[in-house]
């Protein structure tokens, strides 16, 4: 599949396929490929189908969204974590800490994304120990299991890229980047349509995530040097990209399952 | 079974080489993932039409849009809409014609 929508469908030699691959990873800075690979992956010509969804979404795709990210973001801090572990660098970890304490932890008496996610999801009749204490759709912990795997076990940058590219799904720049929806449909931020709660989760992520993504992938660009490193990189970040496809799927299916219950 | 696709049964790709025996035919695909949504897709298309064979078969689309799709037998002709994932099927509804 992957070689089919990113290569080509049609048989060539070993050369051939070693050219291209060869092709496909040169270029660019590493940030800038990221951007235009994930623009292409989830914004393209065919919209993810929770992005689709999330245009007009319904309180059950809402609240699928709120259960399977919980799960989500405690993974994210481990994530970080292994980056904060693995480098010396003080404006790496820097970054990493600010990120967990707005996503998960909360700073200065603001509560973090995670408790707005879990207010979000009461609000949209889930009970908090039914998210805290419930378990992930397969495809959701199946995900889950490629990020650990990447930020345990690989260089600290391929944790970083593998990670905050995923932050680019809430940037409020991608428009001007190309795509033809946002993440959300923006009306909901000025709508009373959805439950307070649902406005303030999803403006958080709105107006946090384009200094999320962006910074932490232009201090990948910056501590790089290696070209082998480079390929490396955007390697995990691909498999980073397919596990948030997946991933995606899960919120979407288990938006319709609570479609039909909430 | 006649097809539109001259490459993979599936996704039309003539990279790989795959074969797998499908309603009594040496059939090439470019994987066994590939092979493994096209005979559970075939499945499920007999058992929503109660067809025992399948004259024609027409795919369009792909993995992350989905594939929409018809068969034939005979004079009957079924309009439906898949998605896999690792070769199970994950979505299937039927189409109707306006």
């Amino acid at each position: 599949m992957w070689l089919n929508r990113e290569i080509g469908k049609e048989s060539i030699s070993a050369e051939e396929l070693s050219r291209r691959l060869e092709d496909y990873f040169k270029g660019k800075s590493i940030s800038s490929w990221i951007k235009d690979h994930f623009l292409s992956r989830f914004y393209g010509d065919t919209p993810h189908r929770f992005m689709i969804a999330m245009q007009n979404p319904s309180r059950g795709m809402l609240a699928g969204y709120a259960y399977e990210h919980h799960f989500f973001l405690k993974q994210w801090v481990k994530s970080l974590a292994y980056v904060i572990a693995k480098s010396d660098l003080e404006e790496v970890q820097r970054n990493e800490i600010d990120n967990m304490l707005v996503e998960f932890f909360g700073y200065g008496g603001k509560p973090s994304h995670h408790e707005l996610l879990i207010r979000m999801g009461e609000d949209l009749g889930l009970k908090k120990d039914e998210i805290i204490n419930g378990s992930p759709l397969p495809r959701t912990q199946k995900s889950i299991g490629v990020w650990e795997m990447i930020c345990r076990d690989n260089h600290w940058l391929e944790g970083m890229a593998a990670m905050h590219s995923l932050e680019l799904v809430a940037n409020r720049n991608l428009r001007q980047m190309g795509s033809r929806v946002h993440y959300f449909n923006e009306e909901i931020l000025g709508s009373d349509r959805y439950p307070k709660s649902v406005v303030e989760f999803l403006r958080e992520g709105y107006e946090a995530d384009v200094g999320h993504s962006e910074y932490s992938l232009l201090l990948v660009d910056r501590h790089c040097t290696d070209v082998n490193l480079r390929e490396e990189i955007l390697a995990s970040y691909l498999e980073s990209e397919e596990a948030f496809y997946r991933y995606l799927d899960a919120r979407y299916l288990r938006g319709k399952e609570f479609e039909a219950k909430l | 079974m006649k097809r539109n696709y001259d490459g993979c049964a599936l996704c039309d790709a003539t990279w790989g080489n795959y074969w797998r025996e499908i309603e009594g035919e040496n059939t090439f695909f470019c994987c066994n993932i590939c092979a493994d949504a096209y005979e559970n897709m075939l499945k499920r298309v007999k058992k929503e039409t109660g067809w025992d064979k399948i004259d024609y078969l027409e795919i369009s689309g792909n993995y992350s849009a989905g594939r929409t799709c018809y068969a034939t037998k005979g004079d009957e002709r079924f309009d439906f809409f898949f998605r896999h994932e690792d070769g199970e099927i994950t979505e299937f509804r039927k189409l109707t014609k306006d």
